[in-house]
């Protein structure tokens, strides 16, 4: 028999809400909706849901406190939902540790994306079960060599200095998830790193230089305006 | 107790505000006035003209300078100079003079008038200025609800013709889908527009600037813009120097976002968008959006980043949809940043260009962190 996995939906929307679940079944995964926060908690507690779909405006409780208190016990996976001018939002609720948003509007494919890359994260422990095996990474014509601490692209060595080295790997190893300007400065300089991204920056547009064909047009590091980058994700 | 007594204060302060710029203005219309008179002394030594040229400057520094103030200061700095410089005996004070309680008075009023005068002008331009505002945000938002109204009146239709005739064929229910489909994404776009609008405030400093490299700007609108636009081949030039460009990137990639689909909608038989961005020679970071459509009307071309302008012509037709929130949405953030926005046609078709300032260069952030040694 074929185990689905359960999705739970917290959306005070009735018509999103459902939009969300049915695009969800359709696409053989079990779906269940919460309205409110109180509810959702107690639904998680019962239910044990696979992933958690976050509406961060719910009529009860601010969802980034929804996120919080989750995520006090669980590691469950979360997609926040929210709508494109609260890029702030977005930030807070990843660093709290969400692992991924939806922008309003979003469509069926995006929804879909979304939803398999942090299911699938979920399922290697490590976030990325091919780095783990191989001590390497594969999207495209780019690999990223941890053993060796080098990044090839078609094969040649794309010659990054140690810290733009770091700034890949640490991505690498999230590929297909955003992660915010302030952590990767955490994860590469430390706690106490300044929240000034200005280094970084500067870091990724030398990093694209080296690995992209046209940096306006990239292939595998994507920015996501006001709220961070995102690795692509291979195929397979 | 404070509060009761501080409200007198401020009403004072309004009719005696301070300001350096006034001081300046007082000072140098009081210089020149000195100088002029002695001038003129060494040609009439009867100084008869002093009067007449102090109570000239006493009505230009009363227009010039804001609130009651500086104009009572120089009309008592203008009786006293004439009577102690320019009236006989000189250097010296002389209160017997027949109609000096007159000349002072003169002087007194001819202030204080004027200051009046000018007090209520000014608030009269404000007053004109803050109603022009408010009759363009009732054109906006008439204009917009408006544009609104035609394509939910056919969201509603579609939508109700599929759910009330069920015997309706597979292809009719998946077209009236598509319609209702593309219908609600018009009205996305109009509406983040709008917000983009309430973002940038009234007030140049409410802008949420920060340094952004421009290629990851151009690089997610073109991202955006490819998955909504499949049709349509883009490409992007940027140059090998990283821009950083002080920005709000939400809004300048909104501006981008119209422009891409303003070429689409206007130009008509757009197939192929170049954008790019480079360094202009004085200072300025260009962002180009060029197409290959039919180019821009020239009856069009001066209105164009004009909304409600081009909403009080006649109408051309009710269903008419436009583009023109967009591009007045382009022009007011283009503005807020400081920067300019133009269009014109070229051989194969229409180009937008907005320039943004850019900072002078920070030896802080180095672009160049080649002294780091390479893996």
């Amino acid at each position: 028999m074929n185990i689905r996995e359960k999705i739970l939906v917290i959306e005070d929307e009735k018509s999103i809400a459902r939009f969300i679940s049915t695009i969800l079944t359709a696409n053989g995964y079990e779906a269940m909706r919460a309205a409110s926060g109180s509810e959702a908690m107690s639904m998680i507690s019962s239910h044990c849901p696979d992933l958690v779909i976050l509406d961060l405006g719910l009529p009860d409780m601010d969802g980034l406190d929804i996120l919080r208190q989750l995520r006090s016990w669980s590691t469950l996976p979360v997609v926040v939902v929210s709508a494109r001018s609260h890029e702030q939002d977005k930030v807070s609720a990843l660093d709290l540790g969400a692992d991924d948003y939806l922008t309003k509007p979003f469509g069926t494919d995006e929804l879909l994306a979304r939803v398999r890359t942090a299911i699938r994260h979920t399922r290697t422990a490590t976030g990325n079960s091919e780095i783990a095996q191989q001590g390497t990474y594969t999207v495209g014509d780019l690999t990223i060599d941890y053993n060796k601490h080098q990044v090839l692209v078609r094969g040649e060595n794309a010659k990054l200095t140690l810290s733009e080295f770091r700034i890949v790997a640490l991505l690498g190893k999230h590929a297909g998830r955003v992660m915010t300007y302030d952590s990767i400065i955490k994860e590469l300089w430390g706690p106490r790193a300044s929240g000034d991204n200005q280094i970084l920056r500067v870091n990724m547009a030398n990093i694209r230089r080296k690995i992209e064909k046209n940096p306006a047009e990239p292939e595998y590091l994507f920015t996501e305006v006001g709220v961070g980058y995102r690795m692509a994700e291979s195929e397979n | 107790m404070s509060h009761s007594s501080s409200k007198p204060k401020n009403s004072l302060a309004a009719l005696f505000p301070f300001s350096m710029r006034d001081l300046i203005v007082t000072a140098l219309i009081l210089f020149v006035a000195v100088a002029f008179c002695i001038l003129l002394q060494r040609l009439d030594p009867s100084a008869g003209f002093a009067t007449p040229v102090f109570v000239l400057t006493v009505l230009l520094t009363s227009r010039l300078t804001t609130g009651y103030f500086w104009g009572l200061f120089s009309a008592v700095l203008g009786v006293i100079a004439v009577n102690f410089f320019f009236t006989f005996p000189y250097w010296a004070f002389n209160l017997t003079i027949t109609g000096y309680p007159l000349s002072f008075l003169t002087f007194l009023s001819v202030s204080v008038i004027t200051s009046a005068l000018t007090t209520k002008t000014r608030q009269l331009d404000k007053l004109r200025m803050e109603n022009e505002k408010i009759r363009m945000r009732a054109d906006l938002l008439r204009s917009v609800s408006h544009d609104i109204r035609t394509p939910l009146t056919s969201i509603i239709g579609s939508t109700s013709a599929v759910l009330d005739n069920p015997d309706l064929s597979q292809e009719d229910r998946r077209s009236l889908l598509e319609d209702v489909k593309q219908e609600a994404q018009w009205l996305i776009r109009t509406v983040e527009n709008l917000l983009s609008i309430t973002r940038i405030g009234s007030d140049r400093t409410e802008l949420n600037k920060q340094l952004e490299p421009v290629e990851e700007v151009l690089a997610e609108a073109v991202q955006k813009a490819r998955k909504r636009l499949p049709d349509i081949k883009f490409s992007v030039e940027v140059p090998a120097e990283l821009l950083m460009v002080p920005m709000d990137p939400i809004l300048i990639e909104q501006v981008l976002s119209n422009l891409i689909e303003n070429a689409v909608i206007h130009g008509q038989t757009t197939t192929a968008i170049h954008l790019r961005a480079e360094k202009t020679e004085d200072g300025f970071a260009a962002f180009s959006v060029r197409d290959n459509g039919q180019g821009i009307s020239p009856a069009l071309l001066p209105h164009l980043f004009d909304y409600s302008i081009r909403h009080a012509s006649p109408p051309t037709g009710d269903g008419k949809r436009n583009m023109g929130l967009g591009l007045s949405v382009c022009s007011a953030v283009v503005k807020a940043h400081g920067g300019r926005l133009t269009a014109h046609n070229h051989p194969d078709g229409a180009e937008f260009i907005f320039c943004l300032p850019m900072p002078p260069a920070d030896p802080a952030i180095s672009t160049d962190l080649s002294e780091e040694e390479s893996l």
